[in-house]
């Protein structure tokens, strides 16, 4: 028997190591597909579940101030309709409410369009910092707007008002708390000329991407219309000074 | 009667895959290891088989045991947070790959011998 296995001797211990084989196999792909399946649906699951949340949560939100807003607008008519004291303060409050930008606006702006450099370092898209447009970029160009002497500006359709930031929030960029990305959409009332000449000017923000392929679109336009800042600035810590209180 | 074992192999993996309830995934290694072993475990007695060494004894209590004793020690590794499954990894693949090349050197040199023996035949 030794040293010569029959048959009978191996047919029994490979059927059982084989059904054992087998039946560990049989767990470990189970559990492998579950795994994948679980780490990347669950984590997919789950912030669709928290964004489609957001969104609800958002256009509920927005519902409500666009209902306040009309509420407010019937009072306002009403004050208005009247005479004397409450309709001079309607015009103050309409007055104040367009500085500050809760209005929306039109006249005749320019328009501009700039997206990530189509230029490729390496093959891949977004491989190299330098071919985004970063938070500075369009920080510059709101400057050089306002430097122009836009009197409203709205960046994709978030106007920036007192206290609007420009902000970069891992590879996106924020304004007025609202994610955003490329293509960046500038619109400004203002003076078109001006505003184009002081945006061309050589050397300046728009030159610097051009050259890096950027793609840049500036176009002039006689009607423009701007959105208004859907929330108005918040002011926790800064009061008014009485003027008697100066020195 | 070869296929017997196969049969057994595919049988096994359906009852489990099909049947039996997921086993929680902290275990996903552990299995995955005991796995390798039993591969070293099965390519052990290929090798055995053809060096006329093969013990069914043997065969079983490797298998079984050296199973155990991996998924054991990853196990003690993961206590001890000492990756301790890779040195099992480690060991398991070079003794599964040196089992294979030295089963595939004795499989091509007894087809070698075989016509060497058949060519002298001819040639007397």
């Amino acid at each position: 028997m030794a040293g010569t296995p029959s048959k009978k001797n191996w047919l029994l211990p490979f059927t059982v190591v084989c059904v054992v084989l087998g039946g560990l196999l049989g767990i470990q792909v189970h559990s492998q597909q579950l795994r994948g399946a679980t780490a990347i649906g669950r984590q997919t699951g789950l912030l669709v579940e928290r964004l489609s949340r957001n969104e609800l949560q958002l256009t509920q939100q927005r519902e409500e101030i666009e209902r306040l807003r009309s509420k407010l607008a019937e009072y306002e008519e009403e004050a208005a309709s009247e005479r004397g004291l409450a309709r001079l303060m309607s015009e103050e409050l309409q007055a104040s409410r367009f500085a500050m930008g809760t209005v929306a606006v039109k006249g005749p702006g320019v328009e501009l369009e700039i997206a990530d450099s189509t230029m490729r370092i390496g093959g891949e898209p977004g491989a190299s910092d330098v071919f985004v447009i970063h938070d500075y970029d369009l920080l510059q160009i709101a400057n050089e707007l306002w430097a122009a002497g836009a009197e409203a500006i709205s960046l994709n359709g978030q106007r920036l008002r007192t206290g609007s930031a420009i902000a970069c929030s891992a590879r996106l960029i924020e304004v007025n708390n609202v994610t955003i990305a490329s293509p960046f959409v500038f619109k400004a009332i203002g003076d078109k000329d001006k505003i184009v000449s002081a945006l061309n000017i050589r050397d300046g923000v728009l030159d610097g991407l051009r050259v890096l392929q950027f793609p840049v679109k500036l176009t002039p336009k006689d009607e423009i219309v701007i959105p208004p800042a859907t929330v108005a600035p918040v002011y926790e810590y800064a009061q008014p000074m009485e003027k008697e209180e100066k020195g | 009667m070869i296929v017997v074992p196969f049969v057994a192999l595919v049988f096994g993996f359906l009852v489990v895959y099909y049947v039996l309830p997921p086993v929680p995934s902290r275990w996903a290694d552990y299995v995955a290891i005991a796995i390798v072993a039993g591969l070293d475990a099965f390519v052990g007695a290929a090798r055995n088989w053809l060096e006329h060494r093969f013990d069914e004894a043997i065969f079983l209590s490797g298998f079984f045991i050296n199973m155990a004793l991996a998924a054991l020690l990853a196990f003690f590794g993961d206590k001890l947070g000492v990756d301790l499954y890779l040195a099992v990894v480690v060991a398991l693949g070079i003794r599964i790959f040196n089992n294979l090349g030295r089963t595939r050197a004795l499989l091509v040199s007894a087809k070698v011998e075989a016509r060497r023996a058949r060519t002298a035949t001819a040639s007397e």
